[in-house]
Order: C-alpha cells, then structure tokens, then sequence
C-alpha cells in the first residue's frame, strides 16, 4: 500500500512537472526592441466583434530561437502562448474578449534570439460591444476562369472554426456535363431560415431553402435573358428581385488582372415564389442592369446599370475593346409593396461623373448607409484593382408613405427628377459635386487590392468584404467594424485555426453573406431535390407601374463557348 | 524459394528495363503531375474523404518517379510485393507461383499503357495507388484466412471493410463481399463444417469436393471479383474520370485493365487452388503464363516514339538545356507532331539560331497518337510555350485551368509562380513557392527562373488586350507575332519570323530594314532567303541588298530548276534534296500544315 502512494505520488509529480514545463513563462528580464512584430495574418490594430473565434496567428521572424505571446486586457485577463504559430486556447480566448468588452487588448511578443529576449511593441485588438452574427456562408473556388471543379458552398462560425459544406458540386458532375454552384444567398440573414443558391449546367436550377424544406426552380423564361443571377429578397414579402445576365469572360494578354468578366446584356426581374412568377423590372437593351438591393425596408430596389451605345454590329468585339468604357451608376426605383409595383427610375450615385464604376451597393441595416464597390470600370470588381469599397450616406428615414405619386411616372435617365428627399439632395445632374461628396470611400477598409464583395452583419455594425490584399489574386475574409458615426475600423482577417489555413489554400472566398443561425437543411435533403426536375416559372409581363416599351433585343447571337463561361470566378 | 526468386529477377530486370529505359521521360512527367504534399494540411484534408491515406500515400510514392531510379525501384518492390502477398493470402505453391506475377504485370500495363492519357486523368496517383490498393485487398484476404477464431471473423468483418474503406477506398471495403461470397458458397456447396473445425481446412485443402462446384465457384468469383470492382471504379472512384473532351469510353476502359486483371485473379487461384502437386508442367505452364504476361506489356506499353521524345524535349527545356532540345528534334525520326515543331522553334529562338536554321529541322503536322487531337499540345506544353514567349496572361491562364482542372500538380505551379515573379505579383510567387516547398523534389523548380525571366521580358513589351485564344495554342502565337508591330528586337525578330511561318510577308520590310543594322554583318540565311523571294515577288530591286553571292546563286538555281519542271508536286519532289532546307522550299512547297 505504501509502494503504491509512494507511486502515485511520483506520477503526480512527474505529470505536475511535464504539465508545468510545457505551459511558457513570460521572460522575467528582456530588452525593448524597435522592431514592429512581422505575423500573419497581421490584424493588430483591428476592433474585434468580442464573440469572434480567436485570432490566431503565425509569427515570422525567423532569426529568433523561441517566441511567447503575451495577450492581455487591463480588466486583468490574459493568456500566454509559446511558439511561432500562435494557437489560443478557444475558451480562454471567448472568456478574455468577453471581459475585455468594449477596450482594448493588448498584445506583446517575446522572441529570444542570441540568448537575449527582446520584446516586440505592444500591439493592441479594440474589442466592440457589439456583437457579430454567429455564421458566415460562403463559396470556396479557385480563382478561376473557365473551368471549375470541386465548388462548396461552405457555412462557417465567427465564434468557434466549425465549418461546415451545405452543398458540393461533384456529386453529379462528370466527364459530360459539369455542375456550378453559385450565390447562397440567406433572406434576412437566414433569421426564418430562407436561402437560395443556384446550379448551373446539369440539374441546373435555383433552390430555394426554407427550414429543413427545399425546392427547385427554373427562372428562365422565353422573355427574360437567363435564369436568376445576382439575388436580393425582399425584407418583408416573400419575393427576390434578380439580375438576368449574359456573362462572359475574356482574358487579358498581359495585364494582371488577368480576368474581364463583362455582361453582354442584363436586366432585372421580379420572382415571386408563391406564384412561382416571373416579372420584369429592367428591361432595356442599352442599359446593362445588375446587382439589386433592397432597402431594408422593402420599398426600394437599389441596382447597378451602364448606358450602352452599341458601335459595332459584332456586339461581343465591341464590347471586349471597349470593356473600359463601362461605368456602372447606382440607381434605385421605388416599390409599392401593396401593388407590387415599381416606380420609375432614379439616378443614386453617378459614378460615371467621376470617370468611375459602381457595383454591389448594398444598404445597411437602418436604411442609413449605402455600401457600394467603386472601381475604374465594369461591375466585376473582385478582377479590379482599382476596386474599394465606398460608402453613401443615406441621410434620414424616408417618409413613412408607401408607394409613390402620378407625376413621377417621367423615368429620366439622367437622373435630374423623381428623387426621393433623402437622395435628392445627393444626385441630381445638376448638383453632382455635391452627390459625388457625400459618397466617400472607407479608407480603413481598402487596400491597393481589390475589395469587392461585402455584406453588412443584421445589426448593421460589421461588414464582412471580399479582398485581395494578401497576393492580389486569392480572395480572402475581411471584416470590419463600422461605427454610429459612419466610420469603418481596420478590418481583420477571417479567424483561422492555423496561419496555413490560408496561407495554403490555393482557393478564393466568395459571395460571403452573415447568417444568425445555419441552414438547417442537409446536403442529402439538397441533393434530393437537385436531381428533381425544377418547377418552371411562368414569365408575368412588367412589374414597372408604367411599363416601358420592350427594347431588350432578340436573344444574341451564340458566342464562343470560351467566353460564355459562366461568371463564377467571384 | 529456389523456384521464386528467378520469377523475380527476371520481373525485376524486366520492369527497370521499360520504366528507366524508353519510358524514363515517361516517369518525369508522371511525377510532375503528381500532387503530392507533405504536410499536415493535405494530409488532414486527404484524410478527411475515403481513400484519402491511399491516394495519399500512393501520391508521394509516385512523386518519386522525379527521379525515375528511385521511383522505378519503388514501384518494383509494390509490384512485387504484390505477387508475394498473393502468394501467402492463397497459399499458393511455389510451382504456381509464376502466375502470381500477372496482377503485378497487369498494373505495371496499366500504368505504361496510359501515354497521352496521362494528362486528363484526374487519379493522383496512376501508377501507385491501384498497386498499393490491391496489395491492400489481397493482404486483408490473406488476414481472413489466417483468423482462427468465429469472433475474430466476426470483429474483422465489422471493422475491417468500413475503416478500409475509408483509408484505401474500394480495395480496403473489397474482403466484404469476397468473404461474403466465400461464405455463401460454401453454404451452398454444403460445407458443412463448422467455424471451428472449417478453420483447419481453410486455405490448406480445396473448399470443394468436385470439379462441377469447383467451376461453378470460379464463376461465382470471376462475377464478383471481376464486376464488383469495375462497378466501384465507375461508381465511388471519380478521380478516374477523365473529364478532357468525350475522349473514348475504351480510353478509361484501358486505364482499368490493371484493377480488371487483379480481380480476374481472385477466381484464378481459387479455380487452380486444388490442383496442387508436384507435376513439372505445373511449372512450365506458370512461366509460360508469365512470360507471355511480360509480352503483353511490353507491346501495350505506350512507347509512341513522338510521346517521348516530345517528353524529353519539353524536360530540357525546363532545364533551360535548349540545344538538348534541339539535339532531340534532329534525333527524332518520324515526323513531328506540332508539339515538337513548336518546341523545336522555341529552342532555335531561344539559341539565336531561329533565323540560320529554322526551316532545316524537320516540320512536319503528325497525328497525336490518342483521341481528341486539338488538346495534347496545350496540355503538354500549352504554359511553358506562353510563358517562353511573354504572353503572360495566357501561360497563367493555362496553367490556372489545369489545375482547377485535374489538381494542384506541380508542372502547374511552377508556371503560375513564374507568371507571378514576371508580373511582380512577388506575394503571390511566394504562395506558390510554400506550396511548391512542400513538395519532395520540386522545391527548386523554379531555380532557373531569374535567367528565364531575363529572356522573357523583351518579349512583354506589347500593350494589353482582351483576347481568347481557344485553346489553339500553336495559331495563337503565329498570328499574335506575325500580325503584331514594333515592339523589342526579339519582338520583331518573332514578328520577322512569323510572318514568314504564316507565309504573311506583308509585313517584311519594315521589320527587316528595322533589324538589319542589329544583324551586324551576317544577316540570317533565312533571312537572306526571303529578302530575295520577296523582292522577286513584288518585282523590286535586290542588288543593293547585302546578300549573300552563293543564296543568290542557289535561288538562280531554284528559279532555273522550277522553269524546267512540272506541276508543283513534282518541283515539291525532285527539289527537296537540294532546297528542301530553305524558306523558298517552304514557302512554294509546303502546305497544309496543322498548326495545333
């Protein structure tokens, strides 16, 4: 009996021992050093929302022989982390955010090098009092052109790495046919747990989730240019206004940016799945309409349009030497959410007066804020470099009236009447340079890089964007805070579990929306119904309350199958 | 053992003999297009689908073909191990040991057969992973029958396939139905004994007492062994899937006929099991089945002369070894493959001897020999010829929809890396270069690439466009030169050159007055040549045209011999020998080339 204590005893000990030798200590003595801390992914300095997962990261100062990272709030928590990858603890980091809402957290580094510690400047996370949504959805792809394979539309929590596929592509693609997936896209941030996501090619369709329930629809129509591309659901009634797009892609010989994804045509349709309808919105051959948006409260569709002057008869080579001219200006048009019926046209935001492109606009929340890409030209932004997010304010709540009156039936293209007062006050040909100031760009947010895609969190204090900044051509998370007053704080990365997550993941992130709960249906129940034949929608003429003359030209001509690539490189 | 070893020796020599000898190009290129990586990220991801530590492993076996000594050698001992692992999982004898080689000939065919194929199919690992599969399947077989406890059976058979299924896809799930069958039968051919006392039988004796169930039991096994697996492979094991084109269901089929032949296999032992015993034509008939195995592979091995020498080729001049190159082209014998003229002028560019002896070397349109003709010269060599020759976007483009294509092969990323370096996109030539440190053996791929980079350079000095190219690559780069104006001397050298490849001269003069003072003295021959056919042409004076007295003297010639013969085709004939060399010849005699 007393072998055994005394056995006992030395195992506890011994494990005592090891379990203590393998937690770091801070250095007691150690010299300040100048040098900045070299990591990846450098988010220091960014505001964290305080329920994100931890942010970890890698250090690379190479030419020091060990490292401790020190993480620490003044409310008196904090962490201590040895190594070069530097892996936080998940519920000591969920307990050291939650105490540490709304300051600062502090971070320092310890790198030894020569037998000598030195420590690096502290760094500093603001932790937010606001929370962010608990989920992402995403698409992983590789930034590419033509060809796809393997795309999975992904769900993801901000709080823990848990990531989960809703739907991958190759269960049905083969040597014949392929299948694309593309633009998951949750209704109010999936609060009743409604979403839609589309397949291209075989099975092609658009299905439409809703709960653990899904069905399958076909949205082309004899009278519309393709089935439903860009989505955005109406806030209260159960509709989705689309774009309808000829895509194409052509590649450039030399310039980096490598890929101009250029509409040939687009307009906007209204789909209403209880009829399973479709109408026209947007309808007009020189106008390229795309990328709708509702206000959050239902009554107005936000959109992107380019006025086309057609120069040659061979439409597709005039537009491939001329895809610079391209500027896409935002435009809105009311809706009456009793006659489900738009108003006339009205200029937003006049890009093209600033030798500029708009696309993705994108209100917040509160009506308050008009997020949008600004980029030289097109509406592909994510192959821009030139692309950065912008922001127009949207001035006070617009009056409480639904619908709007006769004498605003005049759809003037240059945007000179029918504005709402909100926006009237910020474009109108006559008073652009006041329009074009009130926009601005948000310079925290943007890098030299593209930043295109972005989505704006439920409570409207987070904006998750697509960027390019770490190599130009893999897209990756960003996420940023933006404050009451309009102002956007240095965004961080997507939280990944190890550096390498990114570092070698030779796919891009795309088409990221906020989500408050997972879809609940599963990727069995999906492919359920994607082998079913899809209910086709029937075409329900113009939802414009004084239609206009159907300009849209005669289907186009078949193009090279090269460039009729579906536009999935987002 | 005496008998054994001499089956595999002789294995042994015969498979080294193929893989280092015509088939060593073969063996780098495997390589190149295997991905594999050593780390924990791929490895966990690897892990996370079925047959992931197959492929897996499989993949970095396969690698090892960058050196084809190393990788030769490694798939010899599979293979043969193979064999060995047949031979204890039945028991057989050693006087039938000779036809324990035919799965192991059956894969090594399978792999040697593939040529062109190669490219499109999408398995990792085409030579390794349906070797270590198999060995898998036959050594679980072989587990079986040495259990000897009912309730060993019983955990083996409810762990076993479902974790072998997951670890080697469908070769570690194939005990289920093989022990199923084996169950079934012996129930229904009345083998009555129980778990216990079967045991003592299993494996030592026949499982049947006549020769009407010992055929009936092949059958049944031929079905299982032979169908089962084919319907796997078709239905669970997608990186088969060759996905270029509708290439021919028989070209997918060939790729099978190694899995096909291990599963034919299965039944042959078991319908030869019981005719054990010591008869010398035993013996005889093994090693003639043997032999005729190695027969087989040997004439269904691709040793398509155009394949491997547009092989080596392409390998030198990814070593930057460009007269290699050009050694290859005037060794090869057949005529070449448009493949092999483009790399042919690539190198003559590439030496500076474009303009002296372009049209010496052997041109020629011969056929790929595999299906869908217009694919095999961008797959092969569709980057590497865009990158050498400075249009960027389209080197990228290729290399980018390959590997979205058919995975993350390092013959991809060395030219996207490079691309990046060319672009100054320097943070994304890094995330290649991690991607590529974490290979076996192309870590230093791109260690030529600042001397490349040096050369490659002039040839960017064009303004941007969108264009599309259709995958014809070949065409694509004639008419961008031939029709493109100004750039750097190189530029216009291309320009000079093309032009007269596209038999387009409208375009000579300016850049042959714009190079001529770059020529310092020693205009090229085929330059010379075409000066003087073009000044005939448009009836302008060439006296003053500093060419040379004996070109002169030979276009008099060729003016003379033409004016004295008759139709074309029969200058085309009688002139060859004496002008065939020469840009006259090609351009009045040569047509209808297939320019991809």
């Amino acid at each position: 009996m007393k072998h055994d204590s005394y056995t006992l005893s030395i195992l506890v000990l011994s494990l005592a021992i090891v379990l203590t030798g393998c937690r770091p200590t801070l250095p007691t003595t150690y010299e300040e050093a100048t040098q900045e801390p070299c990591v990846s992914p450098d988010n220091f300095g960014a505001t964290l929302p305080p329920n994100i997962a931890p942010l970890n990261f890698r250090i690379l100062q190479g030419e020091a022989s060990e490292a401790v990272t020190h993480l620490h709030s003044q409310k008196g928590g904090e962490m201590i982390v040895g190594g070069w990858d530097v892996c936080f603890d998940e519920k000591d980091w969920h307990r050291l955010l939650s105490q540490t809402r709304g300051d600062s957290l502090y971070c320092d580094i310890y790198l030894k090098a020569d037998g000598t510690w030195r420590h690096l400047p502290t760094q500093r996370f603001f932790i937010a009092e606001d929370d962010i949504d608990p989920y992402i959805t995403y698409r992983l792809i590789r930034p590419s052109y033509v060809t796809y394979e393997e795309l999975t539309l992904h769900q993801r929590s901000l709080e823990s790495f848990d990531e989960h596929v809703i739907y991958e592509n190759m269960r049905f693609s083969d040597s014949e046919q392929g299948q694309c997936i593309n633009c998951h896209m949750p209704r109010n941030w999936n609060r009743d747990g409604q979403s839609q996501f589309h397949v291209r090619q075989k099975l092609g369709g658009t299905v439409l989730i809703h709960g653990t329930e899904a069905s399958k629809v076909d949205l082309k129509t004899d009278s519309t240019l393709s089935a439903g591309v860009y989505p955005a659901w109406h806030p209260t009634l159960n509709l989705v206004a689309y774009s309808v797009n000829e895509t194409g892609q052509v590649f450039h010989t030399l310039d980096p940016q490598k890929v101009e994804v250029i509409d040939y045509a687009s307009d906007l349709i209204l789909y209403d799945p209880e009829q399973n309808s479709v109408q026209s919105i947007e309808r007009t051959a020189s106008e390229f309409e795309s990328f709708p948006a509702w206000s959050p409260d239902g009554r107005t569709l936000f959109y992107i349009a380019a006025h086309y002057t057609r120069r040659a008869d061979d439409l597709d080579a005039d537009l491939d030497s001329h895809y610079d001219q391209l500027h896409y200006n935002i435009y809105a048009r009311d809706f009456d959410t009793e006659t489900r019926r738009f108003g006339p046209r009205r200029l937003v935001f006049d890009a093209e007066a600033l030798g500029k492109s708009a696309s993705v606009p994108r209100v917040s929340p509160d009506g308050s804020h008009l997020l949008f890409t600004l980029a030289d030209y097109g509406q592909f932004h994510i192959w821009h470099r030139s692309a950065d997010l912008w922001v127009l304010p949207l001035g006070e709540k617009r009056p409480e009236k639904n619908g709007f009156t006769a004498d605003s039936k005049t759809d003037d293209r240059s945007g000179k009447s029918h504005l709402p007062p909100t926006v009237n006050k910020i474009t109108t040909a006559g008073n652009r340079n006041h329009a074009q100031t009130n926009a601005h760009i948000l310079p925290e947010t943007n890098s030299p890089a593209a930043e295109s895609y972005h989505a704006w969190s439920s409570s409207g204090r987070w904006i998750l964007f697509s960027s390019r900044r770490d190599d130009g051509n893999y897209t990756r998370l960003y996420i940023s805070y933006f404050d009451r007053d309009g102002r956007a704080h240095r965004p961080f990365r997507l939280p990944q579990r190890t550096a390498d997550d990114d570092d070698l993941l030779l796919r891009s992130y795309n088409a990221a929306e906020f989500m408050v709960q997972p879809v609940r249906v599963t990727h069995r129940q999906l492919s359920t119904i994607i082998k079913k034949e899809a209910r086709k929608a029937r075409y329900k003429g113009s939802a414009l309350l004084y239609p206009e003359p159907d300009s849209t030209s005669a289907p186009l001509p078949a193009s090279p199958a090269e460039r009729r690539g579906e536009a999935v490189a987002y | 053992m005496k008998q054994r070893l001499p089956f595999t020796f002789v294995f042994a020599a015969f498979a080294l003999f193929l893989l280092l000898g015509p088939l060593k190009p073969y063996l780098v290129e495997t390589a190149s297009l295997t991905p594999f990586y050593a780390d924990e990220f791929t490895f966990g991801k690897l892990l996370g689908t079925h047959g992931g530590l197959l492929f897996q492993v499989a993949a970095g076996l396969q690698s090892c073909f960058a050196r084809p000594w190393l990788g030769a050698s490694l798939f010899v001992v599979v293979l043969a191990a193979l064999a060995y692992v047949q031979r204890w999982a039945f028991r057989v004898g050693d006087r039938w040991f000779g036809l324990c080689w035919v799965s192991s000939f059956a894969l090594l065919a399978s792999y040697t057969q593939l040529g062109y194929l190669i490219y499109p199919l999408k398995q990792p690992a085409v030579a390794f992973a349906p070797a270590l599969g198999a060995l898998v399947a036959f050594a679980l077989i072989g587990l079986w029958f040495r259990l000897k406890h009912w309730w060993c059976r019983v955990m083996f058979l409810l762990t076993v396939p479902l974790a072998g299924f997951w670890l080697f896809s469908f070769w570690g799930a194939f005990i289920a139905p093989f022990v199923g069958f084996v169950e079934v039968g012996r129930l229904h051919f009345n083998q009555t004994e129980s778990p216990s006392s079967g045991q003592k039988h299993i494996g030592r004796q026949p499982f049947f007492a006549n020769r009407a169930s010992h055929l009936l039991w092949g059958l049944a096994l031929f079905i299982v062994g032979l169908l089962l697996p084919s319907l796997l492979l078709f239905v669970l094991h997608r990186p088969l899937d060759v996905e270029v084109g509708h290439i021919p269901f028989d070209s997918l089929a060939s790729s099978m006929r190694g899995p096909a032949a291990i599963a034919l296999a299965v039944p042959l032992f078991y319908g030869i099991y019981h005719l054990q015993g010591k008869r010398q034509w035993m013996t005889a008939v093994a090693a003639v089945v043997f032999a005729a195995s190695g027969i087989v592979v040997y004439t269904h091995s691709f040793l398509d002369s155009n394949f491997l020498n547009t092989l080596q080729m392409k390998h030198s001049a990814e070593a930057g070894d460009w007269n290699q190159v050009l050694k290859l082209a005037r060794e090869n014998e057949p005529e070449p493959t448009r493949a092999q003229v483009c790399l042919t002028r690539l190198a003559l560019f590439k030496t500076g001897r474009m303009g002296d002896e372009l049209f010496a070397y052997p041109d020629g349109s011969a056929a790929y020999n595999a299906p869908q003709q217009n694919q095999w010269l961008r797959l092969m060599i569709g980057p590497l010829l865009y990158y050498h020759y400075g249009k960027t976007g389209f080197a990228y483009r290729w290399a980018m929809e390959d590997l979205v294509e058919y995975g993350e092969r390092p013959a991809y990323l060395r030219y996207l890396h490079g691309v990046a370096r060319l672009n100054g996109e320097e943070a994304l030539a890094r995330r290649y270069e991690r991607t590529l440190a974490r290979t076996l053996f192309y870590k230093d791929v791109c260690a030529h690439e600042e001397a490349e980079a040096t050369a490659i350079r002039p040839l960017m000095n064009f303004t941007d466009q969108l264009d599309g190219d259709n995958g014809m690559v070949e065409f694509y780069l004639l008419n961008s030169f031939a029709l493109s104006e100004g750039g750097s001397r190189p530029m216009v050298e291309l320009s000079l050159m093309n032009g007269l490849i596209t038999k387009n001269l409208s375009g000579f003069w300016p850049r042959f007055l714009a190079l001529l003072p770059t020529w310092q003295g020693h205009i090229p021959t085929h330059y010379q040549e075409a000066a003087l056919m073009v000044a005939q042409l448009q009836g302008a004076p060439v006296g003053d045209l500093p060419i040379d007295p004996t070109i002169r003297q030979r276009f008099q010639q060729l003016v003379e011999a033409s004016a004295r013969m008759g139709d074309n085709a029969a200058n085309a004939a009688a002139l060859r020998p004496q002008f065939g060399k020469t840009y006259w010849y090609y351009y009045f005699f040569v047509d209808g080339l297939k320019t991809n």
